[in-house]
């Protein structure tokens, strides 16, 4: 619970004495409540108040660790704010009803590749418990097998829990399974293997009151679970909890958030890769879906990558030589910058041309062409060690080279540079591309 | 953040044209200033009826249905000593467009105003005085502190005071103007509204240079985190300044033709 | 303690817009409360899905999509058969054929193509262009003179074209103008305020406000789309407040994913599933960060994104 300013200001030794750097205590109790100052900053404070004042004043979310993988910590509800810092992350679930639950781990693994510098991959399973404890311990232990992938036991039997973290302790699963009716029992098995421990209750009010009594037991290593009764509670859950949190400063529900998409749109492959793209977006921390197949990952782990993307920081690609639509030695090179979004729209677009091309992307750090043009991070001499670095004359006897439009006052200073070549200015636009490489052609 | 708030101070008993206007109940010159302030980009309107001992009551009550049927619940901010005439005021007040302001209390004599705003969950105009000029700016707070202890311990919203650091006449205190910035910037950095009777500052200058000043000084106080002031919306120069700072403070997004709006 | 529920109402709202005429017209817009947040207050109208017909799209469509138009002429035959998809709300002819770089087909002849639209069909239509601005302009104005009455949305007028078009299409026709700028939030607010100056009643005014496919810079449209719903009700930035609608399929199915062959991409398997997918995805992001409306030109996604709405209002 958020402490007022006027709150703090009761327990300070109101002398006013500027050694916290504040003119007065009032002000500076004002600002230890928005969060601007620690409240360590004044020497004169008693330590049962710092004790009581430093959770008040801890971060709005906290940030929740399983095994790799990092969830929570935002301090923001929309990402020009500032950004966000931990991208959800995708699940698959799989049960011990399953028959075909060997063939579900083995097809998850399956998306794995990398956009723009980053790995691409379904980072957790869910091991969703159906009733048969056996079967479900063994699951878990071929779940904890997959190779660089975090487990969680979703199961609401302590003692099927039990085996089942006996059997995969050093994975250090996510035990998903305090419900109002075990949470002592899970709790006590959460603390003792050293787990996370998921929440789940069937109302906003029900979880508030269940996740308050596990945090007097005196854990705060918590993940909460959105509803599964309907899309639009789950959706509330997610959107409320967050907004408690991180708007109205109430740590209770400070804490990441579970959203089984597979539950709520059970055999619904494509309302599933819908629900993975509202919780992306939309607060979830952990999404959990039947399965990942490509056509759902590429659009999904692209608009992760974007919401995630920190608004002061561009995407760069890496530079060098991008050979398009079979592309070889003999094709003709246009050069552009390495913005990421310049490369997706230019080369997006010379796809669509569907004339062989090398896109050499060079290394402009990160500006779009006019930016890094303006910076002098794209420049005759720029490209010209490019192509020296890179040896590009000696990878392409093609002699063509296509110049951005944009920059077209370079042409002269590239064609000094690059004698051999015969230099071209290309279109403004990149939607004119196609047009132009076909007219080339 | 929100965007400023200019609160128009050209209904004002001290004006011959209004004070008449009021005495008789003569509602054109009224409407006349009001509508010259809203077109100019008011967001509140001060309704000045001056001590007015003896009717306070029914003229505020007139002068707030008066406005507020004619320009869609404009807000108002009742302005006079008459504390009556101000409870009078929000009794017919129509809150669709903002909570009334009751201007003003202070750390003195009338600090009993902000019991009134209180009681009638109203925003107040909390002036950091208490008897004259406060000397410097650990007085200021002493009053602020004052103020907002017993504001809250009556239930307001912090937020609900605004703060007044009183803006002081540079002729005759000019060494004192970077006082009154600071301390807006002491309020605003407790998460305070703060406002104020700007063109005190530029008191006794010649007609041509206030606007000139005022524009100069509204720009720094906002810079410092003040969120209104008590201004002439009908001063062009005065008003283009405070849209231009909304804008560089992203109170408002930019568009091209932002000064037109 | 119990738990504090806060509801997050404003005081603003964004203004509704009606499309089309009689009993199917819709209403867009009107919420007081950020994107699909019903359990805040209740969303009077709920966003909605429009099915795009562009007159070049079956040639390069996929087998599915081919298959559900399988038999269709005409524009109009098209129309009829989208309008029977449960879901869809309202018809947004696209003449990409108009584009005087390709086939160039007359102003004349895709009026004549809406006019049979408008009488095979009783949905509300929404014309989007070539993206010519001077074609544009005299298709505009040509179909929202034949289509007179119906109240179509001419999607829509420019920074370099909103004279015209609003002239035309806003004060002479009486239609609804869309005001499009591509992801630049000072010209979507700006263009708005010309629009308005220029006369065009606020209630006439949708925005597009640009889009990309998910992946694609898509961070942009987010920011544009959440911060342009931020001033809208949080500020009470009255030039702000249009709906928005956004064509999603016009951007989705050109990407990569949507339409590298599974010959050239063997591991990724499906185009048309990818396809589906990359305009679910898409669309429901841009639904979660302010649109009143999309745009959508494959049945699976139609369906799939309706039904998604209808769950959450």
């Amino acid at each position: 619970m958020a402490l007022k300013g006027l709150d703090i200001f009761k327990l300070s030794p109101k002398t006013n004495c500027k050694e916290c750097g504040v003119p007065t205590c009032m002000a500076f109790c004002m600002k230890v409540a928005q969060g601007a100052l620690p409240i360590e900053k004044c020497p004169h404070m008693g330590a049962d108040v710092i004790a009581k004042l430093s959770e008040a004043t801890a971060p709005p979310m906290k940030t929740i660790q399983v095994g790799d993988f990092k969830m929570g910590g935002e301090t923001v509800l929309a990402r020009h704010e500032k950004t966000f810092v931990s991208k959800n992350l995708y699940a698959v679930s799989v049960s011990d009803a399953d028959a075909d639950a060997d063939a579900k781990l083995a097809e998850m693994t399956k998306v794995d590749y990398e956009r723009i510098g980053e790995r691409m991959f379904v980072e957790m399973v869910f091991v969703t418990y159906a009733g048969n404890k056996d079967a479900y311990v063994e699951l878990a232990k071929k779940a904890a097998a997959v190779p660089g992938r975090a487990v969680i036991l979703d199961v609401n039997c302590p003692e099927t829990a039990e085996a089942a973290l006996e059997a995969i302790k050093d994975a250090k699963p996510v035990l998903n399974g305090a419900t109002e009716e075990n949470a002592e029992a899970m709790n006590a098995l959460a603390v003792k293997y050293g787990v996370v421990l998921g929440v789940k209750a069937d109302s906003l009010d029900a979880l508030y009151d269940l996740t308050a009594k596990i945090e007097g037991l005196g854990n705060k290593n918590l993940v909460l679970n959105a509803s599964t009764a309907s899309i639009k509670a789950a959706f509330q859950f997610a959107v409320e909890i967050r907004r408690a949190a991180v708007k109205n400063t109430d740590r209770t529900f400070g804490y990441p958030v579970i959203v089984n998409a597979a539950a709520l749109a059970a055999g619904d492959k494509t309302m599933q890769a819908a629900l993975a793209s509202l919780f992306t977006l939309k607060y979830g921390s952990i999404i959990v879906m039947e399965g990942m197949n490509y056509a759902q990952a590429l659009p999904l782990y692209g608009l992760r990558q974007n919401i995630y993307t920190d608004p002061q920081k561009p995407m760069k690609v890496e530079p060098g030589i991008y050979p398009l639509n079979g592309a070889d030695e003999n094709s003709v090179c246009a050069v552009t910058v390495d913005f990421a979004l310049t490369y997706f729209v230019v080369s997006g677009e010379i796809e669509r041309s569907g004339v062989p091309c090398n896109l050499l992307i060079s290394d402009a750090g990160g500006y779009s062409v006019l930016t890094a043009w303006a910076a002098g991070k794209l420049s005759a001499s720029s490209i010209a060690k490019f192509f020296n670095e890179m040896d590009i004359a000696g990878k392409i006897k093609n002699r063509t080279l296509i110049l951005p439009g944009k920059v077209a006052v370079l042409k002269g200073e590239v064609q000094d540079k690059l004698p051999d070549w015969n230099i071209v200015v290309g279109p403004t636009e990149a939607v004119q591309l196609v047009q132009f490489l076909k007219d080339y052609k | 953040m929100a965007k400023f708030i200019t609160i128009g101070e050209r209904i004002h008993c001290i004006s011959p044209s209004i004070r008449e206007a009021m005495a008789t109940r003569n509602p054109e010159p009224i409407l006349k200033r009001a509508k010259e302030q809203l077109d100019a980009g008011a967001t509140y309107l001060d309704v000045n009826i001056g001590p007015a001992e003896n009717d306070g009551e029914e003229l505020m009550k007139w002068a707030v249905t008066l406005l507020q049927s004619e320009f869609d619940n404009v807000p108002l901010c009742l302005d006079t000593a008459n504390k009556k005439a101000i409870e009078a005021g929000i009794s017919v007040y129509n809150r669709s467009k903002g909570k009334p302001i009751v201007n003003s209390a202070d750390a003195g004599d009338r600090i009993e105003n902000i019991d009134l705003a209180a009681a009638n969950d109203a925003i107040v105009i909390a002036l950091c005085s208490a008897h004259g000029i406060a000397a410097d700016n650990d007085e200021r707070m002493m009053h602020c502190q004052n103020m907002l202890e017993r504001g809250m311990s009556l239930g307001m919203e912090e937020t609900d005071l605004w703060f007044d650091p009183l803006f002081l006449v540079v002729k005759g205190m000019q060494d004192k103007q970077m006082e009154v910035l600071e301390a807006i910037k002491m309020f605003s950095e407790m998460g305070l509204n703060t406002t104020g009777g700007l063109s005190n500052n530029s008191n006794g200058m010649p007609k041509n240079i206030r606007p000139i000043m005022d524009s100069a000084m509204i720009a720094m106080a906002m810079m410092q985190g003040m969120t209104s002031a008590i201004v002439n919306p009908c001063d062009q120069r005065l008003m283009e300044t405070i849209k231009s700072c909304d804008v560089l403070k992203n109170n408002v997004l930019y568009a091209d033709s932002y000064l037109d709006l | 303690m119990p738990f504090k529920n806060k509801p997050q109402t404003f005081s603003a709202a964004i203004k509704p817009v009606e499309l089309g005429t009689g009993d199917k017209a819709i209403t867009i817009g009107g919420e007081n409360v950020l994107p699909l947040y019903s359990f805040d207050a209740p969303i009077e109208n709920a966003p909605k899905v429009g099915v795009e017909i562009s007159d070049t799209m079956l040639e390069t469509a996929p087998a599915r999509l081919k298959e559900f138009y399988a038999g269709c002429e005409t524009m109009a035959d098209m129309a009829k058969k989208a309008a029977e998809l449960p879901g869809v709300s309202f018809i947004c002819l696209h003449f990409e054929s108009a584009d005087p770089n390709g086939a160039d087909t007359s102003a004349d002849d895709c009026v004549a193509a809406a006019k049979a639209v408008s009488e095979a069909v009783d949905l509300p239509l929404v014309i989007m262009g070539c993206k010519n601005n001077e074609k544009d302009s005299e298709l505009f104005n040509k179909v929202s003179d034949a289509l007179q009455g119906k109240n179509i949305l001419v999607l829509a007028a420019k920074e370099e074209t909103y004279k015209a078009v609003g002239a035309s299409a806003g004060l002479a026709f009486n239609q609804k103008v869309g005001a499009e700028s591509s992801v630049d939030i000072n010209l979507a607010k700006q263009l708005n305020v010309l629009m308005t100056q220029l006369g065009v009643k606020q209630d006439s005014i949708v925005m597009n406000v640009g889009n990309a496919a998910a992946g694609y810079g898509f961070e942009y449209v987010v920011s544009t789309m959440e911060r342009v719903r931020l001033a809208a009700l949080g500020q009470n930035d009255t030039t702000l407040q249009m709906p928005i609608m956004t064509p999603v399929a016009a951007e989705t199915w050109g990407v990569k994913e949507a339409i590298a062959s599974e010959a050239d991409m063997p591991e990724w398997g499906d185009v048309e599933e990818r396809g589906v997918d990359m305009e679910v995805v898409t669309a429901t992001a841009v639904l979660a960060a302010g649109s009143d409306a999309v745009i959508l030109r494959h049945p699976e996604s139609i369906a799939t994104v309706s039904k998604l709405i209808s769950e959450l209002m």
